[in-house]
This record gives C-alpha cells, sequence and structure tokens, in this order.
C-alpha cells in the first residue's frame, strides 16, 4: 500500500517575462507528502510558495517534474481530467474565504459535491458543517457569519468530498488572532483524527502548529523540518482568554 | 454531474441577481410579445379569409356587372347597367354546371321608416332562389315569393338588425314599413349572418322582390350581381370560361375589348386577401424579427457582464471541480432560463396585447397552439445563441487565474 499522498519529483515552473528572460517560479522542487502529515509550507511573499501550492493542488502544471497524488501521476493529465482529481482527491482552504455570496452555509458546502456523483449531498454537507462546529449555522449566508465562522464553512466546503488531503493557503491572513486560533485549532484536530494538511503561509508562529515546516525562497526548498514541539493552537486559545481576562481584572 | 443540479445552481444564479436577470428578459418579452400579436393577427385574417371562402361557398362563383370589381369593396361612380335579369336567366338554362342562380340589385345606405323611428339600411332586390342558394332564409315569417315576384308585391324581409332597431323585442309581422315614399308589408326576418368578412353588418338588411327593386324603388332594368351556385366545385375553370364566352356573345363584345362583367371564384377571394395581408405581414415579421434581435444582443451582453463580474465564482466551482461543460451549461442555462421566461410572460402579454387590438381596431385575432410554441422555441432559440459566447468565454477561465481577480 502506497502511503504517499504526495511524491513530486523535480518540479519546475517557469513564466516567460514577455521577451526578457524567464522566471523559475518553482525550481526543481521534490518533496514526498505522507498520509496523516500536517506540513506547513513557509516562505516570503514571491518565493513560489502559492505557484507550488497549486500545482500539488492540481490547479496549476508544472513546466516539468513528475507529480504523484496517492500514487497516480497527474502532471501529464487534461484539465478535464484534473478537474475530478480535485473533486475527488483534493479540498482546498483560500485566505479570502471564497464563499458564495447570498447562498447558504449549507449551499457552499454542498458546492463540490454537486459536481461528483454523490447523490445524498445535503446530508453530507450538514455533517461537514456540524464537524466544524457549524451545526446551528447552516442556513446564514456569508453575509450573516463572522470570518471565523466564514473560513470554518469553507473548511467544511474542502472536507465534504472526504478528501485525500487538504490545502490551506493563508487560511488565517484575514482573519484576527482569536479567529485565527480557532481555525488552526481545527485543522490540529482535524490533523488528529488522520487528515493530512498542508498549510501555506509567510506568518512563523502559524507554521509553527504543522509538525512539519518546509522553508521556500525563490522557488527552491531551503529546509524541510520536523517540528518537534508544534504549538498547541488550544493552549494558545486559553491563554488568549486569561490573558484578556486579567487585563479587564487589572 | 448530473443535469438537474446544473440547472438548480442556474436558477440560484438568476435568482441572485434579480434586476440583473430582469434587464436580461424584457427585451426577449418585447420581442417574443410582438412575434405572438403579429402571429395572431397574422392567423386571425387567415381565419378570416378562410371564414369568407366558406361564407360565400366554396362551389360558388358571383358575378357582377362592370369590370374589374372586387368583392367588398362599394359601387364607385356611374353604376354599370350592362348585366340584366335575361343574362341570368340564360346562363341558367344555358350552362348544365349551374345548379341555381341568385340575381339581385343592391341599394345601399337607404332610409326605412317605421312609425316615429327610422335607421339607415342596405335594401336587396332578390328572389327566392336567394334563400337556398345563399342559404339565408326566414327565421321567423316566411321569405320572398314567386308570387310576390309576378305581383311585384310590396312585401319585404327584415334583418335582424333593423328589426331590433326599429322593433326591439316586438313582433314586426305584418307591420307596415316604409323606403321612402314605398310603403312594404313586413313578412318575415332573416336568419343572422353575423358580421361579414369585410367588416358589414350583414344583418343590417331588408329584403324585398326583385321585381318590386327594379319597378317601384330604383325604376332599373338592369342588375347588381348573381350569385351562382354550381353543382360542384369541379372543373371551375371550366364553368367560368363558358360563362365569360356566353356573356360576351350576349353583350356582343368584340374580340379584344375587355368583359363588362366580373365573375370572382373562391380561389379568387382568398388570394385577394392573402395579397393584401401578406406585404403587411412581412413587415411585421421584420419589425418582430428585429425587436427580437436587440433582445438578445441586450442578453448577450448582459451575460458577458455577469461572466466577467463572475470570474471568482467560476474559478472557484472550476477549483473544486466543476467542469468545462458543467460551467458552459451553467451559464447557457441561465440565458435559456431567462429568455424562456420571458418567452412565456411575452406570449401571455402578446395575448392580450392582440385582445387589446381586436377591440380597438376589429382586426380579428387568432391565438393557437401555434403561437405560443414559436414564442417559447423562439425565445429558447435566443437563450442559446446569446448565451452560446458567453457561456463558452466562463467555460475557458483557468481557475487560479480567475480567482485572483
Amino acid at each position: 500500500m502506497n502511503n504517499h499522498v504526495i511524491q513530486a519529483a523535480n518540479l519546475t515552473k517557469i513564466y516567460s517575462k514577455g521577451g526578457k528572460g524567464e522566471v523559475y517560479a518553482v525550481h526543481d522542487v521534490s518533496l514526498e507528502i505522507r498520509k496523516g502529515e500536517y506540513v506547513a509550507i513557509m516562505g516570503a511573499s514571491g518565493s513560489g510558495k502559492s505557484t507550488l501550492m497549486n500545482i500539488l493542488g492540481c490547479l496549476d502544471k508544472p513546466t516539468s517534474g513528475s507529480l504523484k497524488l496517492d500514487g497516480v501521476e497527474v502532471s501529464t493529465l487534461t484539465d478535464e481530467e484534473l478537474a475530478t482529481v480535485r473533486n475527488r482527491k483534493i479540498g482546498f482552504v483560500f485566505q479570502s474565504f471564497n464563499l458564495l455570496a447570498r447562498t447558504n452555509a449549507l449551499e457552499n458546502v454542498e458546492l463540490p459535491l454537486i459536481y461528483s456523483d454523490r447523490s445524498d449531498i445535503t446530508r453530507l454537507a450538514r455533517e461537514a458543517l456540524a464537524s466544524v462546529g457549524l451545526a446551528d449555522r447552516v442556513h446564514h449566508n456569508p453575509g450573516e457569519l463572522s470570518g471565523g465562522q466564514q473560513q470554518r464553512v469553507a473548511i467544511a466546503r474542502a472536507l465534504v468530498t472526504d478528501p485525500e488531503i487538504i490545502f490551506a493557503d493563508e487560511p488565517t491572513g484575514n482573519l484576527d488572532s482569536k479567529s485565527s486560533l480557532e481555525i488552526m485549532a481545527l485543522f490540529q484536530q482535524l490533523n488528529e483524527k488522520g487528515r493530512t494538511i498542508v498549510l501555506v503561509t509567510h506568518e512563523a508562529d502559524i507554521s509553527e502548529h504543522a509538525r512539519r515546516i518546509i522553508k521556500i525562497a525563490d522557488g527552491k526548498i531551503i529546509s524541510d523540518e520536523l517540528n518537534q514541539q508544534p504549538r498547541v493552537a488550544e493552549q494558545e486559545m486559553s491563554a488568549l482568554v486569561s490573558k484578556e481576562v486579567s487585563n479587564e481584572n487589572k | 454531474m448530473k443535469t438537474s443540479r446544473v440547472l438548480k445552481v442556474a436558477f440560484k444564479g438568476l435568482g441572485r441577481n434579480k434586476l440583473r436577470s430582469f434587464l436580461m428578459m424584457i427585451g426577449v418579452v418585447i420581442g417574443i410579445a410582438a412575434v405572438t400579436m403579429i402571429v395572431s393577427v397574422g392567423i386571425g385574417a387567415q381565419n378570416r379569409v378562410l371564414e369568407r371562402v366558406k361564407k360565400f361557398g366554396l362551389e360558388s362563383l358571383m358575378l357582377r356587372a362592370g369590370a374589374g370589381r372586387e368583392m367588398g369593396r362599394p359601387t364607385s361612380g356611374q353604376p354599370v347597367t350592362t348585366l340584366t335579369l335575361e343574362d341570368a336567366t340564360a346562363l341558367k338554362q344555358e350552362i348544365r354546371a349551374i345548379a341555381d342562380i341568385a340575381p339581385f340589385v343592391v341599394k345601399g345606405q337607404a332610409e326605412v321608416i317605421y312609425q316615429d323611428k327610422s335607421t339607415t339600411t342596405g335594401i336587396f332586390g332578390v328572389t327566392p332562389s336567394w334563400a337556398s342558394v345563399w342559404n339565408w332564409d326566414a327565421k321567423e315569417g316566411e321569405f320572398i315569393s314567386d308570387e310576390d315576384i309576378a305581383g311585384l308585391n310590396r312585401v319585404c324581409v327584415l334583418g335582424p338588425t333593423v328589426r331590433k332597431e326599429l322593433f326591439g323585442d316586438a313582433n314586426p309581422i305584418g307591420e307596415q314599413l316604409r323606403v321612402g315614399s314605398v310603403q312594404f308589408e313586413i313578412v318575415g326576418v332573416s336568419r343572422e349572418k353575423g358580421t361579414s368578412p369585410a367588416g358589414g353588418d350583414m344583418d343590417n338588411r331588408v329584403f324585398i322582390p326583385l321585381s318590386t327593386m327594379m319597378r317601384r324603388i330604383a325604376n332599373v332594368d338592369y342588375i347588381s350581381s348573381v350569385k351562382i351556385l354550381l353543382a360542384t366545385a369541379e372543373d371551375m375553370d371550366k364553368t367560368v370560361a363558358s360563362i365569360q364566352s356566353l356573356l360576351r356573345e350576349r353583350h356582343q363584345l368584340a374580340p379584344g375589348t375587355p368583359d363588362d362583367f366580373t365573375i370572382t371564384t373562391p380561389t379568387e377571394v382568398t388570394k385577394m386577401a392573402e395579397k393584401v395581408s401578406g406585404t403587411f405581414n412581412i413587415f411585421l415579421v421584420l419589425v418582430a424579427g428585429i425587436s427580437l434581435l436587440a433582445g438578445g444582443v441586450v442578453v448577450a451582453n448582459i451575460m458577458l457582464i455577469s461572466v466577467n463580474e463572475r470570474r471568482k465564482e467560476i474559478g472557484l466551482r472550476k477549483a473544486v471541480g466543476a467542469q468545462r461543460k458543467d460551467i458552459m451549461l451553467q451559464f447557457l442555462y441561465e440565458a435559456t432560463a431567462v429568455t424562456m421566461t420571458g418567452g412565456v410572460i411575452g406570449v401571455v402579454l402578446g395575448t392580450i396585447g392582440a385582445k387589446i387590438l381586436e377591440a380597438f381596431t376589429q382586426m380579428p385575432t387568432s391565438i393557437s397552439w401555434q403561437s405560443v410554441a414559436l414564442g417559447v422555441v423562439l425565445s429558447s432559440a435566443v437563450g442559446i445563441v446569446a448565451g452560446l459566447q458567453p457561456a463558452k468565454r466562463a467555460a475557458a477561465l483557468q481557475p487560479i487565474e480567475a480567482m485572483r481577480t
């Protein structure tokens, strides 16, 4: 049995710069991610981390190199085949939530299932919302939810197809620190239940919640280390709360 | 991916932006309403022609005095004196295909007086054969009889309209009616015939014996027209030719001179009406087509704007696994749903419009399943054509690029 969700070898993505040569957004990257891992890909803006995530998430195709997802070579697939791979095996969480406006939480979570051949889409969507603690918000529109709640709807949407891997691109970028910790706690819970998560961020303290941190600069991996003592978001939250309480008591 | 789901997505998309959907719809509504009205007027006109031919009779010919006369057109200028009662009798005797004839003389717009009431009506001098040839006998009392003709009797049969004008619900039979200075005894009331194909009231008539008409009222020795009933509708051209040659001979017309009479066949009636409405119809269809085209352009435009505005949504759908064809269908369904809804509304408004038009202009209209089907089919076609390019554009978007904006 293949234990690797992702096996990337010599991935390279080149953008031509309008006649003035070429830019290597991703340069000869090789990495493997096993089932159940919680990996942070960290780098400054422009480091190529988002391009790498897009390639790993089958949203973009590499210029060269090989990428196996769940043991299947995907770098040679057509757009339509990639859409199917994304639908069945990958969940995405974006910085700006990307929820459909004027559409309630339930229907937002149902979205990936619409494009699958599943038939029990409403039940699955309700379960996914319950698993992120929003069972009582199914009929709320995004406008009626807080940022943290909106991101949890987006996470439910990523979970609803029971994907092999979840990619989260700066999931806390639009959130305050308390909501950020809530989201990080949710990811840690999901990971403990066996979910494979790839977190893309430029914030070091966010990346420290993951159990493995890959640092990227100029399209290359500059370090790939296990994080022996990950931050525990739930502890940080209670610390934050007690700090608020003590501040109020002063 | 099930079609019903994409359909649902499309309808939700429309519901989320009601103003946009409404604006897209309005052009199609106008276009289809125009098409519906025009088709119903066209079919109404066609029905009128058929009705006209039916009323006239498929086995009938109309022979009129004078050249180049058309049915339903009032006589103008000098009266034509060439056609005589003898001509009519000769036709019946000599041409075997002729089953019966109804010669008549018309005096339009005459005043008839009963006691202190009067009304304006058409006076028809007819023979008893009128009743069978036109299928137009007396509903009450009796029609003109052979004795009336022989005795130049001063009797008359009222049309229902005249009867109502002068007598209301009272029984007119036996009463005296004055036409000019001549007194007539009312012997009957004719059967209702309704509106004539030309729009006139066929019940606003008074029938008197032809002989009385010629001697006492009009003082003429010629007749206006003869309605000819044929034994069969077959070989009508041949019959027309023999009538023509017999009349030319009797009128001693030299070869090359035009006929001094006009023969109208049911086919000619049909052709005539089609000629009149044909040009009109082409013009109207053109107008409807242009308004529908404009509606389509509006739909295409707004759909393009919509695709641009919704790049993020499209990108997201693709990111979570929508295929190119899913997006394509979503936008095509949206466009088609809008135009079809517009089409249905247009058909309803067009029907109402046609009825209003009918009420104001007396132009007959007819709403048929054809006009409804045409409206729905045309509006869907507009949606598909107008939605195709925007849908293609939406389907071609790459997920990451679409989401970046």
